[in-house]
């Protein structure tokens, strides 16, 4: 038996999964404690069920996101070694920053050193300033660490108590402004996470439930809860790929669908194209900050069951703020919940409240309480259904670098849409019947999220670089660099030491019955030529296992 | 999206080469791709990155005669990066962006309007192609092509010497230096566009400060009293001081100067094989210089302010050149042109032209017609030979976007009846005033015709 928990800022939500069908579930307020919410939980879903049967729990959280949007986290300071290129100040991050000299280039060579009395300077600064947490970035330091190396090193002496996160360690792809940001994240919310690893440990021991724990990351795949002290960034947004795991779950296999969370104050979109989950590939925005985190692309849309209506003049607007619960329950303005309520699409609150709503917006420009409804229900729909549309041309016109990338292009458009989240029974028949598709609510629709966590898979990649010239390797997912051992070192060696790597993690994260299947994601070579002979190559291959859940909700006994 | 935003289409082309040491291989714009990515410059507020689209094959044929047809000379890879150029000419015309940059490859600039195979490592001329596909599509009527790569743009000027619309400068290194051996100060445009090709050969070794006195003194004077629609750059970076193939002196900072300066609506990436040393700095300075952004921290490793100096006999030497280029741009309509051209009904022009990528030799006749009331319909006869191969005859008519009707029936006329003329493979009709293109196989008969 499985069991899925997502640890939400309001709500946590539950669900024990046996032979493809829910067995138990449970919703819980979250209280500040997390463990107490936990304990709860587990106990409604567990009721009657020996604690020897589980074999795996899987947990997902929006707190680290939830503590980023508040700003509850501790302040850290910026080392930042920029180089020559974009001028720094095209960048403000919000933190003290001190920006030093030294630059890398884009082979990893050096190309100007870092000052020693820069650095010191900057730490007499940090500590001056009252930081105890500092994150080093360099541009190309995924290409060559030694100057973050050096830094941190430099701080280590001085201060050793101090919590220094670097760049190369946190974010390893091409992109410094996300790699500043992600690192500083990283730094900024690892307490926090260790005490939710803490408590989930705790709860787990205190009612003596063995099997594996694992954490959900914000692609959708998982990983070991004991490995998941280092990435705290990477549950970012877990929540949301929790929801769209379990819809993936829900929905027949290989169906392509929009899934349309609406809540209070927002509806969040995510595409499963072709029965995948569509990933946002160069990382996620955490708050209009661009990170490297790689997740599920969900577009928030600000509006919601809750947001403010208007009149203004002879229009009626939506506005995306929420003033508190609708009219009908109490509130203080006239929401699209409200306009519900009169249309007969959902039993929320008091009828004769909510036609009193509508008719505030109606009456001085002579519309009826059911005008004034359709029109507001449309006005809410219209948004959505541009949404959606956004989201796939954006998808389509996603940038390709190869021509085979160009060839495959292809257009698509769903066939299904599904509801999930409060607002959804009112407004999804709406949507789907505007975009030709059809709608669908499932069964446990508003415990998508648990089931999705129950159901996600650990996922592994190496994105390795070799540079034969250079006679150097990088691995980006481990911050890894190390030095080529064969001569000559071919393309089929690069897939051989890909492979290692992957299988190396796979053993570090216990996880080494994944590696059944593997595939290669990217196969770059690059013959480089200097004075009319061939000096090296360059090998960009990617290697990871396959995404995907472990079954879908119904198909009883196939997982 | 909105009006000051810069466009963006970055198709570097990592699974495509001419072979894979040639210059123009995979590992091109690698670190190029690193920089820009590294720099976060696709995640800033003032670009909007798009995807790379195909080109049609008749948006190929609306510019070029391939030989025998445009599939035969044409990769995936070179319908993409002319398609680029073609989508961001569509945002512009739009508004979505106010300017654009495609760095793409392969690259085009040479290939002329004949193509039997690949020169200079083109094939197909992407300027052109979007020229011609702008003017049919959004009626752009003036256009402004600069090419500051180190090779002339020959094929560009080819394609255009007899068109007064598209007003071509060149400033390249000295064509008795480098390949393609050509573009200098007199070749001038055809009798029904006189002026409107200008070429400033460098001497070898020139620098910023030459760089900047012709865009200053030349270039943008000359493009603001042609008062174009639209200005195009064919961005050829191989004018830097370490380019391998190239000998000239210019710094990532003054082509940024130059872009700034010049404001083209689309930049398109030509030429540059310094791809480690150059590449990744001009590129990014160009996309900043695009973009209204702050470029004053690019710069290479190794140059300092003041590294590089002209001589004064070379400064002399261009300073007489412009001036020169300046007088006759200056008196281009005062021109007695039966003194330079004849008074003939056509007027005739004998090229040979030599493909060093595939090894073919052409020799090519170009008659226009002198006509009062349009440019003129364009006459080819071309033979191309390939050493170990039956060479092959083609015969070719080309009628101008802006033709009389006169030139149009005459030009139809002149068609079928070559046609039936026992001489030559293969005849072709590229009829840009109602954007159809024929060509005819004389062996099997067959005939193929192309619609926009």
């Amino acid at each position: 038996m499985y069991i899925g928990i997502d640890v939400g800022g309001t709500r946590t939500d539950a669900v024990l999964l046996e032979n493809g069908l829910v067995r138990a579930f449970a919703e819980v307020p979250s209280s500040s404690d997390i463990l107490s919410s936990l304990l709860e939980a587990l106990d409604k879903i567990m009721k009657g069920v020996p604690a020897e049967l589980i074999e795996r729990s899987v947990f997902s959280t929006t707190l680290i996101t939830n503590y980023i949007a508040e700003k509850k986290y501790d302040p850290v300071g910026l080392v930042l070694i920029p180089g020559p290129g974009l001028c720094s100040t095209q960048f403000s991050y919000n933190s003290d920053t001190f920006t030093l000299s030294g630059a890398i280039d884009y082979r990893g060579r050096e190309i100007m050193p870092l000052r020693m009395e820069e650095i010191e300077n900057a730490i007499i600064e940090l500590n001056a300033r009252g930081y105890k947490k500092v994150a080093v970035v360099g541009k190309f330091s995924v290409r060559n660490n030694k100057h973050e190396m050096e830094v941190a090193e430099q701080i280590k002496k001085l201060f050793p108590n101090w919590h220094v996160e670097m760049g190369h360690q946190v974010a390893g792809s091409l992109n410094y402004p996300r790699r500043v940001v992600t690192t500083m994240l990283t730094c900024a919310t690892r307490d926090k996470y260790y005490l939710f690893l803490k408590s989930v440990k705790e709860a787990m021991t205190s009612r003596g439930i063995g099997g594996s724990l694992f954490i959900l990351k914000a692609d959708g795949g998982t990983m070991p809860l004991k490995k998941a002290t280092n990435v705290p960034i990477e549950t970012i947004f877990s929540g949301p790929a929790a929801s769209t795991l379990g819809v993936q779950a829900l929905i027949p296999p290989g169906e392509t669908a929009v899934v349309v969370d609406i809540g209070g104050t927002t509806t969040d979109l995510a595409l499963i194209l072709g029965g995948q989950p569509l990933i946002s590939t160069r990382g996620v925005p955490v708050y209009d900050q661009l990170t490297q985190v790689r997740a599920m692309a969900v577009k928030s849309v600000p509006v919601g069951g809750d947001s403010v209506v208007e009149r203004v003049g002879k229009e009626i607007v939506v506005y995306s703020e929420r003033l508190g619960v609708p009219y009908s329950l109490g509130g203080p303005m006239p929401t699209p919940t409200d306009a519900l309520r009169v249309l007969g699409l959902n039993m929320v609150g008091d009828k004769e409240k909510a036609v009193e709503a509508m008719d505030i917006l109606g009456q001085p420009i002579g519309l009826c309480a059911s005008e004034v409804a359709n029109r507001i229900v449309n006005l809410v729909i219209d948004v959505i259904v541009h949404e959606i549309e956004e989201m796939f041309l954006q998808w389509e016109h996603e940038p390709a670098y190869r021509v085979w990338e160009v060839l495959q292009k292809r257009r698509e458009r769903p066939s299904t849409v599904v509801g999930v989240g409060g607002g959804a029974a009112g407004f999804i028949v709406q949507i789907a019947a505007r975009i030709n598709c059809h709608p669908v609510i499932p069964p446990y629709a508003p415990l998508a999220n648990a089931i999705g966590a129950a159901l996600a898979l650990p996922t592994l990649q190496v994105s390795l670089r070799a540079d034969t010239e250079q006679g150097v390797y990088t691995v980006e997912e481990e911050g890894f660099q190390g030095k080529i051992e064969k001569d000559p070192f071919t393309e089929e060696d690069a897939l051989v030491l890909a492979n290692d790597w992957l299988k190396k993690r796979a053993e570090l994260y216990g996880l080494d019955n994944a590696l059944e299947k593997t595939e290669v994601t990217r196969r770059d070579v690059f013959t480089m030529v200097r004075n009319w002979i061939t000096t090296g190559r360059i090998y960009d291959i990617c290697v990871q296992t396959p995404r995907g859940i472990m079954g879908q909700i119904g198909a009883r006994g196939e997982f | 999206m909105s009006l000051d935003k810069t466009g963006l289409i970055f198709f570097p082309a990592f699974d495509w080469a001419i072979s894979p040491t040639h210059p123009e291989r995979e590992e091109r714009l690698l670190y190029t791709r690193d920089q820009i990515f590294e720099e976060g410059v696709m995640d800033m507020p003032q670009i909007q990155e798009y995807a790379p689209r195909l080109a049609t094959l008749h948006d190929v044929a609306r510019a070029h005669f391939c030989v025998p047809r445009v599939q035969s000379q044409v990769t995936e890879a070179h319908l993409i990066a002319a398609g680029s150029t073609l989508q961001l000419g569509d945002s512009i015309i739009s508004g979505e962006i106010k300017n654009g940059f495609a760095v793409v490859r392969p690259p085009g600039h040479h290939a002329m309007r004949v193509v039997h195979g690949n020169r200079g490592f083109c094939s197909i001329n992407n300027e052109a192609i979007l020229v011609e596909y702008l003017r049919r599509r959004h009626g752009i009527k003036r256009v402004a092509i600069i090419d500051s790569d180190a090779h002339h743009g020959d094929g560009t000027q080819d394609i255009f010497y007899h068109d007064p619309d598209v007003l071509f400068i060149s400033f390249h290194q000295d064509g008795r230096t480098i390949f393609p051996g050509t573009g200098f100060t007199n070749e001038l445009g055809g009798p029904g566009a006189y002026g409107r090709t200008l070429n400033i050969p460098l001497p070898p070794g020139s620098t910023d400060d030459m760089f900047m006195y012709v865009v200053d003194n030349l270039v943008l004077p000359v493009v603001k009293d042609f008062k174009p629609d639209i200005i195009i750059n064919s961005a050829g970076q191989d004018n830097h001081y370490t380019d391998p193939l190239g000998s000239m002196r210019f710094t990532a900072r003054a082509y940024a100067d130059f872009t700034r300066k010049l404001k083209p609506h689309l930049a398109v990436l030509e030429g540059g094989y310094a791809i480690e040393t150059a590449l990744p700095y001009i590129n990014l300075a160009i996309i900043l210089a695009l973009a209204d952004i702050d470029y004053s921290c690019v710069m290479e490793p190794d140059y300092w302010p003041g590294r590089f100096k002209d001589s004064q006999d070379m400064r002399n030497t261009v300073h007489r050149m412009v001036e020169q280029l300046l007088e006759t741009w200056e008196k281009k309509d005062k021109t007695d042109l039966q003194k330079i051209f004849g008074t003939g009904e056509y007027y005739q022009r004998k090229k040979s032209i030599y493909y060093d990528t595939d090894y073919i030799e052409e020799e090519q006749i170009e008659k226009v017609k002198v006509c009062p009331d349009c440019p003129g319909y364009i006459l080819i006869e071309s033979r191309g030979e390939r050493g170990y191969r039956e060479p092959v005859n083609i015969f070719a008519i080309s009628i101008p976007i802006q033709a009389c009707l006169a030139c149009q029936s005459k030009a139809y006329e002149i068609y079928e009846e070559s046609k039936k003329n026992q001489k030559c493979d293969y005849v072709y009709m590229q009829d840009r005033s109602t954007d159809t293109c024929m060509s005819f196989d004389k062996k099997n008969g067959q005939e193929w015709t192309t619609e926009g």
